[in-house]
This record gives C-alpha cells, structure tokens and sequence, in this order.
C-alpha cells in the first residue's frame, strides 16, 4: 500500500468511528454527553482559555519535572543494581514489588507526606516512573555482553569508564523503552493526584467541567493529554534514530 | 636476553586444570605464533598475559624483572572483535587511546593514520553493524595499533573471515610489523598461518595442556605469497601438522574402541 493511501485509510477508520460516537451520543444520550460535534464546536475557545492554558503549563511541567527525577535516579540506581551483586540483592525485590503496585495505593499516605499540593503531584509522578526506568535499566546493565568489558578491561578502563563508557551506553536502549512506559505512568499519576488532592492542571480541569456538566470541554483538555503522550512518544522515537543508530533490535548484540 | 618470558605458567578454573608448567619467552621484534586444538587455552592464556584474569601459578618476567598486575604497554585483538556497536569505526580506534590518556590533539591526529594503515579510510563513520567481518576484524586491529604497543596479544584475528580476505589481511598485517616491528604473540587454529606469521612455533598439546614442541621456522623475511610454495615452508608445516596430529590420532583411536 502506498503512504498516502495509508494515511487515506487511517483517517477513514478515524472518521468512522467518530461517526459512530456522534450518532449513538445523538440517539441515547444526554445532551450534555460529549460528542464530537459538541467537541469541536468548543475547541478554538477551550483551547484559547486561560484555565486549559494554565493547567497544561501546570500539568505538563510538573510531569516533565517529574520524568526528569525519576530518569536521573531511575538511571543510577538501575546501573547499581544490574552491575554490583550486593544493591541487586538489597534492592531488586522492592523495585520489582513497588513497580507492579498500583501507585493509587500510595497516594493517601504521599498527601500525608506531602500535604494537598502540587508537591504531591511531583512526588507521584516520580514515584510513578521510578520503577519502569529503574527495572529496565538494571536489565540493561545485567546484560551488558561480557566482550565490551573486557575490551574496556584490555584497554585499562578504570570502573568510570566500565560505568559510563560501556555499561551506560550498553543499556540506552533499556532506558529509551523504560521511558516510554514511564510517560504513560507519569500522566495517569499526575491526573489521578490532581482528582485526589484537587490541586490545580489538567486533570482537576477535567473533573471540574465533568461535575459541571461541561463533558465537551472536558474531553479537549482529554485531547490535550493524549497529544502530549504522542509528542514525548514522537521525541523519544526522534532520539532512538539520532542516538541509537547503532542498535539493532533483535541482533545479537555484537 | 628475551624481552618477556612466562615461567610455570599455569591456569585453573575449579577443577579444571586448562594448562600447567608453560614456559614461553618473546624477544624484542618477535613473533611467537601458538598453535594448539581448540579448547587448549590459547584464549585463557592470552587473558592472563593482559592480566584481564590471574594464572592460578607461575610468574611473569619482563626485562628481567618478575612483574604483578597487567603487562605494560600490551594491546589485544580479540577472537571476537570486540567492538563497541555504539561507536564508530573513528570511535572505536581511538578508544584504547583515549583510555591511555591520549591529548584531543594526538588522537586527531593518529587515528585517521590507523584507519588508513589497515585500509578502513571512508568507513570512519560507519558503526561495526555496517562493517564486514573482515572489515570489523581490521577495525580491531587498527584500535591495537594505534596504542603503539610494545606487544601485541593476537588472539586468532583472522579466525572468522574467508581464505582469501584472511590471506590479504595476514600479508598487510605482516607489512605493518615491518614498519613498526613489536614482539608479537600470535594464536592461531591454522598450521600454515603460524609457520607465515611466527619466527617461532609453539605447539601445545595434552590435557592440561603444555608445550609440546618449539618450532624455529628459519623462512627469511620478508615474506610473502612465494613463501608459502617454497620446499621449506611446506617441511615446517609438515613437521608442525604431525605434532598436533599425533594427539589426534589417538583421540580418534579411543572413540573407535
Ligand atoms: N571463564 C571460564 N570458566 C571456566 N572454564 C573456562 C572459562 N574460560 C575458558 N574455560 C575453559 O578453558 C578451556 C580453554 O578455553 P580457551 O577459550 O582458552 O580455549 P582456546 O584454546 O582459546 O580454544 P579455541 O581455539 O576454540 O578458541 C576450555 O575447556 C574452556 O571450557
Ligand atoms: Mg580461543
């Protein structure tokens, strides 16, 4: 199939299905459901207001902040655990336990920690991508190829060198997939805090127009975080091809 | 006097007694070719001469003096390449280099040299994945070079490529040497290639594994592709191939019964 009848076909299947919600929402629901017509009626003055400007900025910002931290410290403390037997040992069963813990759980005792505010937020957005990064990193460092490091041994590499010369490069891409899960973890722990602690952003923009019966404006700031999703999906798949030219998945890695 | 000698030299993993008594010695500009069956420990006996692991006995003497820790100024090329995938072929030439402490201005300056001298000038961008194995093995090679080692552990550096690349790459590679002659040790599966290549043929054999015989191939230097048809080298390679031979004999004996 040729790319342009690809796309052709793409915003066929996009079209049907929006027509589709149009008519049952016509049919069945309550004019207050979203719909959308209703959605794009809304849109240019959502988008223009200054509530979905400041909560995006809010939102988006306090997510990227929170990626950030958690790739940092993720970073390290993978590269310990994948590479020295004894922090694999003291560590290993906790990241693996809390990365498969429903984060919801932890939120009453972090508003505890951090009181209702934007704090909180950060702190479940980190908590939220900690462990994606950290587990996928330790992979990477465990299955470093014993080859690199002994060219590096060969060459007099002292352990920086074996840490950021080999077993980091090693494991970029572990850190690139462990990031692309942690986005998605990241924004459903940003919205799931602002619901909880009511601070403000996005999230708490949805759940004011939901209460309020403003499900179209709702839903465009819904929009608003799914394009963000697909914007880091689309700059991680631009590092992937200007970092990782090098890496062929599914080869050996020699 | 030679320049390096191994005295009892000997490796244990566990139970495993890979080799055990070895004495081997290289002089200043010379290469040692060490052959032996597969799985003798050629490759455990080169890693404990770069100190990657420690000989379980015996000792090391260089110029004299028994020396602990890695061998000074000694570089490796792998069975395996040892390429870096995330660098390129300029990247990974100047690895062993920048790790030596190397100045931004002297790699500059070397690494383009190397990559010429093994004949890899228009991939200095390429990364190992778009390389030829042949292409790879040079790669490795150049990164040994340019360190300007005072010996050069080979570790069948031509195992993996085809007869005829394997034949350019043993004459360039002896061309190099004349340019810049190091003592050189120089592991190899093949009879011909070590009777090419060393002024001495080590031949081990036995479970451990030990020095069997020490040839001296008294072929002149340089040589070249007429070498390998002359009356002498075949002689060598004969009286080579029947000490391994014997061994493999007998093996093949002690299936049958
Ligand atoms: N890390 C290790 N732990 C335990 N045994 C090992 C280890 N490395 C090598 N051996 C054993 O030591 C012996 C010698 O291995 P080595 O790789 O040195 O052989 P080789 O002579 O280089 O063989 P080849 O010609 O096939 O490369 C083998 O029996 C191998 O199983
Ligand atoms: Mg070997």
């Amino acid at each position: 199939m040729s790319p342009a009848r690809a796309v052709l076909v793409k915003i066929a299947g996009g079209l049907s299905i929006l027509a589709l919600w149009e008519m049952v929402a016509r049919g069945f629901a309550a004019a207050y459901v979203a719909r959308p017509s209703g959605i794009l009626r809304v849109l240019p003055q959502t988008l223009g207001s200054e509530a979905v400007l400041r909560g995006t900025a809010i939102t988006l910002w306090g997510v990227t902040q929170g990626l950030i931290i958690a790739v940092i410290l993720g970073t390290a403390v993978g590269l310990l655990m994948g590479s020295l037997k004894l922090v694999e040992r003291l560590l290993g069963l906790y990241v693996n336990g809390l990365y498969a813990m429903p984060m919801i759980a932890i939120l009453p005792l972090l508003t505890i920690w951090f009181g209702y505010t934007s704090k909180t937020r950060l702190a479940t957005v980190v908590f939220a991508s900690f462990f994606p990064i950290a587990m996928n990193v330790a992979d990477g460092a465990r299955s470093v190829p014993a080859e690199y490091l002994e060219v590096a041994r060969s060459c007099r590499a002292r352990p920086h060198h074996l840490w950021f010369g080999v077993t980091l490069p090693s494991s970029l891409p572990y850190l690139l997939a462990g990031v692309r899960l942690a986005v998605g973890r990241a924004l459903v722990g940003a919205v799931v805090a602002e619901f909880f602690v009511s601070v403000d952003g996005l999230g708490f923009y949805v759940l004011f127009q939901s209460r309020t019966f403003h499900h179209n404006q709702a839903f465009v700031a819904v929009l608003l975080l799914g394009a963000f999703a697909l914007a880091i999906d689309a700059l991680i798949a631009w590092l992937t091809g200007r970092y990782l030219r090098w890496h062929r998945p599914g080869e050996d890695r020699r | 006097m030679p320049r390096i000698a191994v005295r009892g030299a000997g490796k244990r993993y566990g139970e495993l007694q890979v080799f055990r008594g070895l004495d081997l010695s290289v002089g200043q500009r010379e290469i040692v070719a060490l052959v032996g069956p597969s799985g003798c420990g050629k490759t455990t006996f080169l890693r404990c001469l770069d100190g990657l692991i420690p000989m379980s006995e015996g000792e090391i003497v260089v110029d004299g003096k028994p020396i602990n820790g890695p061998l000074p100024r000694t570089a490796m090329v792998f069975q395996h390449f040892g390429l870096l995938p995330w660098k390129t072929v300029r990247g990974n030439v100047a690895y062993g280099l920048d790790l030596a402490g190397a100045s931004k201005a002297e790699i500059r300056e070397r690494v383009p040299h190397f990559i010429q001298l093994v004949g890899l000038a228009g991939f200095e961008d390429a990364y190992p994945y778009q390389l030829s194995g042949g292409m790879q093995q040079r790669c490795g090679l150049a990164r040994a070079l340019a360190v300007e080692p005072d010996l050069l552990l080979m570790d069948e550096p031509f195992a993996s490529v085809d007869a005829q690349t394997r034949e350019i790459l043993q004459f360039e590679l002896l061309r190099i040497w004349r340019m810049r002659p190091t003592s050189m040790i120089f592991v190899t599966h093949s009879i011909e290639e070590a009777v090419l290549m060393g002024d001495r043929v080590i031949v081990l054999k036995g479970r451990p594994s030990g020095v069997a015989e020490i040839v001296e191939v008294d072929l002149p230097r340089p040589r070249t592709r007429a070498t390998l048809a002359s009356p002498r080298f075949a002689q060598l390679r004969e009286h080579v191939w029947n000490i391994l031979m014997d061994e493999a004999r007998r093996a093949e004996f002690e299936l049958e019964r």
